[in-house]
C-alpha cells in the first residue's frame, strides 16, 4: 500500500469524500439545521404576530406601564370586539386592520414598481428613527402584509407612518414630479401612474387570495363574500395613482401607541 | 510510486490527484486559525448566554440571557430607553419648561427661543418642507404655489403666534366656491382683470370687472375692500402676493373653479399634524414659533391690517 | 490505483464552451445596467419618465442580470468544466446539460421582459414572476442532477473538494428558492408570498443571505479551488483547511440570514443569534482566503507574468476584505448604523465586484485558453482589463463607503440641544457626489468586461480560424 490510501483527515470524512450519496445526505443535512433554528419558531412563539384565527396571537401579551396585559384586540382590530365592525367604520387606533380595496391594489401597485428597494417599512427601536418617523414599527402591523415591504435601503426616507403626514394633492404632486416639491430628490417621476386605471378584476382577485393565505390570512369576517363583491364599487374608475396614494395614507396609524411602553417583548 | 511529486518544501500531498495536476498538501491549518476557530466557537456559546439568542420560551417568556458583566440583560428596547434617557437629560431643560408653556410665552423667551429654532430646523424640514419648501420659501409647479410662502409677512389666516399655532395644530382648508356657474365667462373675465388691475393698484380702470366683482359674491368672502378675511383664509387680493397665480389665466381659474370645493378646483389642504397625530402638543409649539421666527411673524397688538400694495 | 495519466477523456466540452461565452457576455449586460441605475441616482432625469427605465424597476435587472446570468453562467461553465476534468469523465447526460443551457438562458431572456414591465414579487433577488420561478427550479435541478450523477461516476476515488462546494450550492439553494418561492398567483403577473410580516422577512433573509453565501460565495469558492492551483500549478496549501472550511462554512452560513433584521420587529433573540454566527464566519472565511492565497507560496513570481492568476489572487484579497467587513456590519452596535446606508452596498459590491467578479474573470480567461487550446489573443489586454476592473472596484466601494458611513452619521446626529441636525433631504444631498462617483466607477468596471469580451471573441476567432487552416492542410 503506498502512503496514497493514507487518511489525513478523518475515516468519516474520507468515506464521504468517497461516496457521493453520502456527501449529498450529510450536507442536506448541515444545511437544514440553521434554518429550521431559525425559521421553525417564528410560527410558534410569542411576538411574532402569528394569529391563531381566534383573536390569539401565540401567547403574545404586551404590558402597559402598570403591567397589566394590554388586550390583543387594542393591537390588532378585531371586528367582534370592537365597536366599529367593518372596514370602513375602522378609525385609526382601532388596531391593525387588512387593507381596503383601493389601498390594496395600490399595494400592488408599489410592490410593481419596486418603492421598496429606496423606501423602507421598518422604523428601528431608535432614538432618531422616532424624532423622525415616530415610533417603532411592531410585529402585528405588518402581519397582513403578505409578502413584506421592509425593504433594506433608505435611499428615500421610512414610510411606515407615512399616512396623514401629508394631503392626498400633495402625494399626487410628489409623484407626479418628485423635484417639482424636492428639488433635491432622486426619485423617479410616476406620473404615468395616473394614466392608468385600477385593474378592478385583480384587485378582486387579490382579496380572494389574502383570504385564502395559510399563514396569517385576512379573517373571512372582514373580507366577507358581499365586502369582496363591493369592493368593485370602491376601486371603479380609479387610477392607479390614486389607489397608491391611498395604499400611503393607510401606512401607520393603525395602533395607539402609548409612551414608553415595550410592544416588542 | 511516489505520491508526493507535488510536494514543495518537503510537504507531502495527500497523493490523490485530479485532472492530471491537482493535489492537496498535508500543511496543517496555521495554528492562529485553529485558535481563531476555537475561539469562536466558544464566542459563539458566550453571546448565546449573554444575549437573548435562544429561540425557546416558556409560557411566552424567553431566556433573556444572563446579560452583559455591568449593564445587565439586553433587550433592543431597553438599549432604546438608555439611549433616550441621555438624550433627555441634555433636552429635558428645555423641554420640561415647554410643555407648560403658551406659544407666545416661548417666543418671548430668549433662551428658550435660541433651542426652539435648533430644534425646528429638523421638524420644519421633514415635516413641513415637503409643501412649504426648506425654510419655507414655497413650492412652486406649474399650478402655481402649492402651499403659503412662510418667510414673509403676508399671512392668510394671521401672523400672530397663535394664529399660527392654531394653523399647524388644526390644518387648514381655505374654501372658495367656484363660479363657472354663477357668472357668465365675458363676467369671470371681467373680474379677472379687476383682480389683476387691484393688485397693480390701479383698480379703478376695471369698472366693468368691479361691478362683478361688488355685485357677485365675492365680497362676502374678500370684503369690500378685497383685503380678505383672515378667519376664513380669503386671500388679500390688493396686493401682488399670489397664494396661486396671479397670472391672468391663473386667476381665471381660481374664479372659475374655486378652491377646496370639488375635484376640478384648486387644491389647499394642510393637514392637521395633531388630529393626525404625527407630532406631539410640544412639537406644534416649536414649529409655530419657528416659522414666526422666519421673520413674518405679527406682534399680537399690532392690528392685523394687511400691509398697503406694493 | 488513480488514473492520474490515464487514457484522455472525451469530455462534452460544447455546453461549457457556450456557457463560457454567454458568461462573458452577461458580464457586460449585468454591470452595464448598474452603471445605468447607478446613474439614475446621480441624475435621476435618466429615468427619462419612460416606466421600463425607472430606477425601481431596472435595479432588479441590474441584480438579476449580474447574479443569476452571469454569475449563473459562470457558475455552470466551470461547474461542468471541473466536475468532468476532476472526475475523468463526460457528463452524464450531454442532452440535459444542453436543457440547462437553453432554459436557463430562456428564464434570462424572460428575466430581461418581465422585469421592466413591472413584474415583481417584491423580494430582493427573488423578484421573477412565479411561473419562471417554477422554470427555474426545474433548470436548476437539470443542472444539480447531472452535475451529482457525474460527481458519482467520476473515475477517481475521491471527490474533489471543489465539487463539495458545488454540492452544497445545489442543495442549498434549492432549499432556498423553493420554501422562499411559495406564493399564491393571483395572475400570470403577480402573486403573493404565502407568508407574510415577519416570518416573510426571515424567511426572505434566509434566502437572501445564502443566495450570496451558498451561491456568490460557495459556489465561486468551488471555483477558487481548481483554478488557483491549476492556473499557478501548485497543489492546494492545505487539505485539512480545505475541510475545515468546508465543513464550517456549510453548517455555518446558514445562520447568518438573521444579520438583516437586527432590530427590526423580529423577536430580539433572532437578531443576536445571526449576528454571533456571522461574527464567528471570519475565521472559516479566511481559512478559505489564506487557503487560496498560501497555493502561491515558493510562486509569488508567477504574478508578474502571469495575468490571469492575478484576477485569482487578488479576487482572494477582496473574498478576505468583505468577509472582514461583512461581519463587522453583524455587529449590532455597526448594524444600527450602516443598515439602511449605502454601507451595505459597498460592502455588497467589495464582494461582487472584487471576489466574485474578478475569480470568475480568472476563471473564464483560463477556460478559454483550455477550451480553444490557444493562447489568448492580447495578454496584454487582460493585464489592462485586471488594472481596469481593479481601479473600478476600489472608486465604486471606497465612494459606498464613505457615503455609507456618511448618511448613517448624518440620520442620528444630534446637536448639543438634542435635536437632530440633519434633515433626510440633506442627506440625499450629500450622496450626491459619491453616486457620482460610484457611476464613474462602475463605468470603469464596465469598460473591462469589454474588453474582456472583445478579447474573448478575439481568441474564440483566431483558434477557429487555426483550427480551419489546419482542417484544409490535413485535407490537402
Ligand atoms: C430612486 C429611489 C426612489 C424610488 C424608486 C422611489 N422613491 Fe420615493 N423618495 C425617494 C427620495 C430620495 C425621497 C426623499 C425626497 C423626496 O421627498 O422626494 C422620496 C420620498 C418619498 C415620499 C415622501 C416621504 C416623506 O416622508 O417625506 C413618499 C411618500 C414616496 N417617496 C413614495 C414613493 C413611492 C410610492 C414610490 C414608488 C411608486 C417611490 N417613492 C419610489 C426615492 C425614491
Ligand atoms: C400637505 C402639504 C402641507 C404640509 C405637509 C404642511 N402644510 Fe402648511 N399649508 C399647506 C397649505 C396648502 C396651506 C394653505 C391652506 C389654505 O390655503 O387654506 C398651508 C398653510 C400654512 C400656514 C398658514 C399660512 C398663512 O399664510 O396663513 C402655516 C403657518 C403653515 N401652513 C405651517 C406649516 C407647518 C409648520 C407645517 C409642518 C408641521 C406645515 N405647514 C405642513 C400645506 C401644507
Ligand atoms: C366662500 C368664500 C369665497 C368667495 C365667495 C370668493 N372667494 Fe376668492 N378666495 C377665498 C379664499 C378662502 C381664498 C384663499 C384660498 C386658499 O388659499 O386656500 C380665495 C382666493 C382667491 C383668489 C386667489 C388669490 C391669490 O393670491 O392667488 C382670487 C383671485 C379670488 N379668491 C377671487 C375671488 C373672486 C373674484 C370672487 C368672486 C367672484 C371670489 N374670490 C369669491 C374665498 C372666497
Ligand atoms: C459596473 C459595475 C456595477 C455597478 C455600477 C453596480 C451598481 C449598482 C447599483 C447602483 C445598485 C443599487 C444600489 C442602491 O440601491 O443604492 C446595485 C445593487 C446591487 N448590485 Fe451592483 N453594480 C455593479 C456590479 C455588480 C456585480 C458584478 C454584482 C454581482 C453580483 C452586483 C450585485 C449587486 C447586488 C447584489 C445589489 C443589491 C444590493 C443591496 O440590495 O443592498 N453588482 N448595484
Ligand atoms: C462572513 C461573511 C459575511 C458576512 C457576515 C456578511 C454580513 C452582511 C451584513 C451584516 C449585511 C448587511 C445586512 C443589512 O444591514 O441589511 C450584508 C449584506 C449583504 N452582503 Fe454580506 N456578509 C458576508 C459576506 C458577503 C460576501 C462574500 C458577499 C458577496 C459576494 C456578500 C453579499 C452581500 C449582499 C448582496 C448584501 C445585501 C443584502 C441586501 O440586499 O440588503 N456578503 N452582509
Ligand atoms: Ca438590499
Ligand atoms: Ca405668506
Ligand atoms: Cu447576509
Amino acid at each position: 500500500m503506498s502512503d496514497h490510501d493514507k487518511i489525513y483527515s478523518t475515516k468519516l470524512q474520507d468515506k464521504i469524500e468517497r461516496n457521493t450519496l453520502l456527501m449529498f445526505v450529510v450536507t442536506a443535512i448541515a444545511v437544514a439545521i440553521g434554518g429550521i433554528v431559525e425559521i421553525v419558531p417564528l410560527f410558534y412563539l410569542p411576538n411574532t404576530a402569528m394569529a391563531g384565527g381566534d383573536g390569539t396571537f401565540n401567547n403574545t401579551s404586551h404590558k402597559d406601564l402598570q403591567g397589566n396585559a394590554i388586550p390583543m384586540d387594542r393591537i390588532v382590530w378585531n371586528p367582534a370586539t370592537s365597536p366599529h365592525k367593518t372596514l370602513d367604520d375602522w378609525q385609526p387606533g382601532d388596531g391593525v386592520r387588512p387593507y381596503k380595496p383601493l389601498e390594496l391594489a395600490g399595494r400592488t401597485i408599489f410592490i410593481r414598481e419596486g418603492c421598496f428597494l429606496c423606501h423602507s417599512q421598518m422604523i428601528r427601536p431608535f432614538r432618531d428613527e422616532k424624532d423622525r418617523y415616530g415610533h417603532y414599527s411592531i410585529a402585528e402591523e405588518s402581519m397582513y402584509d403578505h409578502t413584506y415591504q421592509w425593504g433594506s435601503k433608505r435611499t428615500g426616507p421610512d414610510l411606515a407612518r407615512v399616512g396623514g403626514k401629508y394631503s392626498d394633492e400633495w402625494h399626487r404632486r410628489h409623484l407626479y414630479y418628485p423635484r417639482e416639491v424636492v428639488p433635491e430628490s432622486v426619485m423617479p417621476n410616476y406620473y404615468f401612474l395616473d394614466k392608468k386605471m385600477v385593474d378592478v378584476n385583480k384587485t378582486v382577485k387579490t382579496m380572494e387570495v389574502m383570504v385564502r393565505m395559510p399563514f396569517n390570512p385576512v379573517p373571512r369576517t372582514v373580507y366577507s363574500d358581499a365586502y369582496i363583491t363591493g369592493a368593485k364599487a370602491q376601486v371603479e374608475g380609479k387610477t392607479e395613482m390614486d389607489a397608491v396614494i391611498a395604499f400611503l395614507q393607510s401606512l401607520g396609524n393603525h395602533v395607539k401607541f402609548e409612551e414608553g411602553v415595550n410592544y416588542r417583548d | 510510486m511516489s505520491d508526493n511529486h507535488n510536494s514543495a518544501g518537503g510537504v507531502p500531498t495527500t497523493g490523490h490527484v485530479w485532472d492530471d495536476d491537482l493535489a492537496d498538501l498535508t500543511n496543517q491549518p496555521p495554528k492562529w486559525w485553529m485558535l481563531g476557530l476555537t475561539a469562536s466557537a466558544i464566542w459563539v456559546v458566550v453571546y448565546f448566554l449573554m444575549y437573548p439568542a435562544i429561540p425557546f420560551a416558556v409560557n411566552g417568556t424567553f431566556f433573556k440571557g444572563i446579560g452583559l458583566p455591568g449593564t445587565g440583560k439586553w433587550t433592543a428596547i431597553k438599549e432604546l430607553a438608555e439611549d433616550q434617557k441621555v438624550l433627555d437629560d441634555v433636552r429635558s431643560k428645555y423641554e420640561n419648561k415647554l410643555k407648560g408653556m403658551t406659544p407666545a410665552a416661548i417666543l418671548a423667551d430668549k433662551e428658550l427661543s435660541e433651542y426652539v429654532i435648533r430644534s425646528g430646523k429638523v421638524l420644519f424640514g421633514d415635516n413641513c418642507a415637503a409643501c412649504h419648501g426648506q425654510n419655507g420659501i414655497g413650492t412652486i409647479d406649474k399650478h402655481g404655489l402649492f402651499a403659503p410662502v412662510l418667510n414673509d409677512d403676508d399671512w392668510l389666516y394671521g401672523g400672530t403666534i397663535d394664529n399660527i399655532h392654531e394653523t399647524i395644530a388644526g390644518g387648514r382648508q381655505g374654501m372658495m366656491t367656484p363660479h363657472k356657474d354663477s357668472l357668465k365667462p365675458e363676467q369671470i373675465d371681467a373680474v379677472a382683470k379687476y383682480v389683476k388691475a387691484l393688485s397693480e393698484g390701479k383698480g379703478d380702470s376695471e369698472q366693468a370687472g368691479k361691478k362683478v366683482f361688488m355685485e357677485s359674491d365675492c365680497t362676502a368672502c374678500h370684503g369690500p375692500d378685497a383685503r380678505g378675511m383672515q378667519a376664513m383664509g380669503s386671500a388679500n387680493l390688493t396686493d401682488r402676493i399670489w397664494r396661486f397665480d396671479g397670472s391672468p389665466e391663473g386667476i381665471k381659474r381660481t374664479v372659475t373653479d374655486g378652491v377646496n370645493a370639488g375635484p376640478d378646483s384648486r387644491i389647499a389642504v394642510m393637514p392637521s399634524f395633531k388630529t393626525a397625530g404625527k407630532l406631539s402638543d410640544t412639537e406644534i409649539k416649536k414649529l409655530a414659533v419657528y416659522v414666526y421666527k422666519f421673520g413674518g411673524g405679527v406682534k399680537d397688538d399690532v392690528p392685523a391690517a394687511a400691509p398697503a400694495a406694493r | 490505483m488513480e488514473a492520474t495519466q490515464a487514457t484522455p477523456v472525451k469530455y462534452d466540452m460544447d455546453v461549457v464552451r457556450w456557457f463560457t461565452i454567454m458568461a462573458t457576455v452577461y458580464a457586460v449586460v449585468g454591470t452595464l445596467i448598474g452603471v445605468y441605475v447607478a446613474s439614475e441616482l446621480a441624475w435621476p432625469f435618466l429615468n427619462f419618465d419612460i416606466p421600463e427605465l425607472t430606477f425601481g424597476r431596472l435595479r432588479p435587472l441590474h441584480t438579476n442580470a449580474v447574479i443569476f446570468a452571469f454569475g449563473g453562467c459562470v457558475l455552470m461553465a466551470t461547474g461542468f468544466y471541473i466536475v468532468q476534468r476532476t472526475g475523468q469523465t463526460r457528463l452524464w447526460s450531454s442532452g440535459m446539460a444542453w436543457f440547462t443551457f437553453w432554459g436557463w438562458n430562456l428564464i434570462i431572456v424572460l428575466a430581461v421582459i418581465t422585469l421592466p414591465l413591472g413584474l415583481s414579487q417584491g423580494k430582493e433577488y427573488a423578484e421573477l414572476p412565479w411561473w419562471v420561478d417554477i422554470m427555474i427550479a426545474v433548470v436548476w435541478l437539470s443542472f444539480g442532477l447531472n452535475h451529482i450523477m457525474t460527481t458519482a461516476i467520476r473515475k477517481t476515488s475521491h471527490i474533489y473538494v471543489s465539487n463539495w462546494f458545488t454540492m452544497g450550492m445545489i442543495v442549498m439553494i434549492t432549499y432556498l428558492h423553493v420554501v422562499n418561492s411559495m406564493a399564491i398567483p393571483v395572475d400570470w403577473a403577480t402573486s403573493f408570498s404565502i407568508y407574510s410580516g415577519v416570518q416573510d422577512a426571515m424567511i426572505q433573509w434566509w434566502w437572501g443571505h445564502n443566495a450570496v453565501g451558498f451561491y456568490l460565495t460557495g459556489g465561486f469558492l468551488g471555483i477558487m479551488y481548481y483554478f488557483i492551483p491549476k492556473q499557478s500549478g501548485r497543489p492546494v496549501f492545505s487539505y485539512r483547511l480545505s475541510v475545515l472550511h468546508f465543513w464550517t462554512l456549510t453548517f455555518g452560513y446558514v445562520w447568518l440570514g438573521a444579520h438583516h433584521l437586527q432590530y427590526t420587529a423580529l423577536p430580539d433573540w433572532t437578531g443576536s443569534l445571526g449576528a454571533a454566527i456571522s461574527l464567528a464566519m471570519i475565521i472559516p472565511s479566511w481559512g478559505g482566503a489564506m487557503n487560496g492565497m498560501m497555493t502561491l507560496s515558493g510562486a509569488w513570481d508567477k504574478l508578474r507574468t502571469d495575468y490571469i492568476l492575478r484576477f485569482l489572487v487578488t479576487a482572494m484579497a477582496f473574498y478576505a476584505m468583505s468577509t472582514f467587513d461583512g461581519p463587522v456590519m453583524s455587529i449590532k452596535t455597526v448594524n444600527a448604523l450602516s443598515h439602511y446606508t449605502d454601507w451595505t452596498v459597498g460592502h455588497v459590491h467589495a464582494g461582487a465586484l472584487g471576489w466574485m467578479s474578478m475569480i470568475s474573470f480568472g476563471a473564464l480567461y483560463h477556460m478559454v485558453k483550455k477550451l480553444w487550446n490557444t493562447e489568448m489573443y492580447s495578454d496584454s489586454l487582460v493585464n489592462v482589463h485586471f488594472w481596469v476592473s481593479l481601479i473600478g472596484a476600489v472608486i465604486y466601494i471606497v465612494a459606498m463607503w464613505v457615503s455609507g458611513i456618511m448618511q448613517g452619521l448624518m440620520w442620528r446626529d444630534y446637536d448639543e440641544y438634542g435635536t437632530l441636525t440633519y434633515t433626510f433631504v440633506e442627506s440625499v444631498s450629500a450622496m450626491h457626489p459619491y453616486y457620482v462617483m460610484r457611476a464613474v466607477g462602475g463605468a470603469i468596471f464596465n469598460l473591462g468586461t469589454w474588453i474582456m469580451l472583445f478579447n474573448v471573441v478575439m481568441t474564440v476567432r483566431q483558434a477557429h480560424a487555426v483550427r480551419s487552416v489546419n482542417a484544409v492542410a490535413a485535407r490537402a
